[in-house]
């Protein structure tokens, strides 16, 4: 249990005044070199394999957005790693422009709960930045925490779990594949209208309307439920990174953290050799019915030809999970006590009450709505008032008005500027930070996996280990050869 | 695929009657809310009701 990583990375909506998607790159990339403060400049692509599927082969390339492709024509001539913009921080994390959306990638955490706050360092983080850039070009940015664009376009909230290589494929899809098609119902950040499937009015999903397929290592057309990309960024013997790409961003903290946690949930249940056994059919039109369907009733075909609902699903996990987690242990325990969580939303969610919308984000979202529109809903403005609601800006934002009302979890970034660089978690990111923050000129490159250090007896390549506990040798470390010995040495 | 409520695995709750495929939207419970803030209501109010026309983002991953 204590060897497990998770983490999240989030794409940003970007919009710069005057400013079209054609330019959107350059913008992207403009404000993640206006981050301020302590920052390593450059990432080590050396072991990154986006191209190999878990199912044990390689593809020879990633489809595209064709239409998207055509914005790609005039900055071919920027290198890589200069378009990347990369950063690492302070805290381990990495921000970077990836396909014209600034992408903080949360630092290794073992709980949800720490997840979900370091999540909010990354709102915290573009936030600053697009404010540094907005002074810079003397224009509007405005910087968006969602899904879509409403017009077709997406962009995707990664998770990622590891797990240990012997589960393979198929067991992991078993396992993890019917929480991803029910959990929108607990974790959806919500979207008015639909932007392929069939119509709606509201639904809680954001992303449901992208993910075409069950199975494939795809992220940027043709996207699955079940992303099966095997990039571990660790011994690739040893370990899978269970890359989801099919939830929600969502401002949330506690939505943020259950939907990692009802993930966790299932991997640990197969662990134990107790996940529940449902084979859902058509996983891409599954998730889409449970986006539309708020009252938890989709019906979910299933191979046996019977069928079952993503309320049964759910609670066939959560029920497992009070039985056989260890509620002694600290992991287990948070896990259990999501559980127990989710089963009082889902009691009362047909009728939806205020506190059931305050610890669901789609649900606020769609009561303020509804109040706001009364009998007249209006979907232009309802999608307008969305784009408001997602809108990272502390001032003008409805989501942190929503939270001040009481109506919403206060958004995680209020507590980020005084936690900028904590890491409570003694994972591999604190080797990074500690290398960034205390001595930045010593490094020569970092990644995920691996960090290299300039020592008294030259350049040393150092492994990060996500199963090693990079604690207090490593905090205290005076120099770059001691940082370079307790990384080596950490437990 | 055969959906017959006879093949069903677990019975559910009884539950709000089965929707059309062609589903007409989210209904709004019969529950009290509270009401949105001053503050929350001056936000919406000053909203482009127009902006999410004009928002156009590149795809992502």
């Amino acid at each position: 249990m204590g060897a497990t990583l998770l983490g999240l990375e989030t794409e940003y909506g970007l919009e710069v005044e005057g400013a079209g998607p054609e330019e959107q790159a350059g913008h992207s990339r403009a404000l993640v070199e206006s981050h301020q403060g302590p920052c390593h400049v450059g990432w080590d692509y050396r072991h990154e394999s986006p191209r190999r599927d878990l199912r044990g082969f390689t593809l020879a390339q990633l489809a595209h957005d064709v239409r998207d492709a055509l914005f790609d024509r005039p900055s071919r001539d920027v290198p890589r790693d200069s378009d990347r913009a990369d950063r690492v921080l302070a805290n381990g994390a990495r921000f970077y422009n990836d396909h014209g959306h600034p992408e903080y990638s949360t630092p290794e955490c073992r709980s949800p709960a720490e997840a979900a706050r370091l999540d909010g360092v990354g709102d915290w983080t573009v936030m600053r930045a697009a404010e540094a850039y907005a002074t810079k070009l003397g224009r509007r940015v405005r910087v968006f925490k969602h899904n879509s664009d409403g017009h077709g376009a997406s962009y995707g909230t990664h998770e990622n779990y590891l797990a240990e290589r012997r589960w393979g494929f198929a067991r992991l899809y078993r396992a993890v594949l019917p929480v991803l098609v029910a959990r929108p119902l607990l974790t959806g950040a919500g979207k008015p209208g639909s932007e392929a499937g069939p119509p709606c009015r509201f639904q809680c999903s954001q992303r449901a309307d992208f993910l075409t397929e069950a199975a494939n290592a795809e992220t940027l057309a043709n996207r699955p439920v079940f992303n099966t990309r095997d990039e571990p960024h660790a011994d690739a013997a040893r370990w899978i990174r269970l890359h989801v790409i099919s939830g929600d961003a969502n401002l949330s903290p506690s939505c943020t953290a259950r939907k990692l946690a009802l993930v966790r949930i299932a991997i640990r249940l197969l662990e134990l050799g107790a996940a529940p056994d449902w084979e859902i059919l058509e996983p891409g039109k599954a998730i889409a019915s449970v986006s539309r369907t708020l009252d938890g009733s989709a019906r979910l075909a299933l191979a046996s030809g019977a069928w079952t609902t993503p309320v049964e699903v759910l609670r066939s996990y959560t029920a497992a999970a009070r039985e056989r987690l260890d509620r002694a242990e600290p992991g287990d325990a948070e896990l259990v006590a999501h559980a127990e969580q989710c089963d009082a939303l889902l009691d009362v969610l047909p009728e939806r009450p205020p506190e059931f919308a305050r610890a669901v984000e789609w649900a606020a979202k769609l009561a303020m709505l509804e109040q706001y529109f009364d009998s007249g809903w209006d979907e232009t403005a309802a999608r307008s008032l969305d784009l408001a609601f997602c809108q990272l800006d502390t001032e003008e934002g409805l989501y942190p008005a929503l939270a001040a009302a009481g109506l919403a979890d206060p958004p995680a970034w209020l507590d980020a500027p005084s936690r900028l660089d904590e890491l409570h978690e003694a994972t591999r990111a604190v080797a990074r930070s500690v290398a960034v923050r205390r001595f930045p000129q010593a490094v020569a490159a970092t990644s995920w996996g691996r960090i290299t250090l300039h020592t008294s007896t030259g350049a040393r390549e150092l492994e990060l280990r996500p199963d090693a506990c990079y604690g207090d040798a490593v905090r205290a470390a005076t120099s770059p050869d001691e940082l370079a010995a307790a990384i080596e040495d950490a437990p | 695929m055969n959906l017959e409520d006879d093949r069903r695995t677990i019975r559910p709750e009884p539950g709000p009657a089965r929707r059309e495929l062609e589903d007409p939207g989210p209904r709004r419970p019969d529950v009290d809310r509270p009401g949105p803030s001053d503050e929350l209501l001056r936000r919406m109010r000053r909203v482009d009701p127009d902006q999410a026309k004009r928002y156009r983002q590149r795809s992502g991953q």
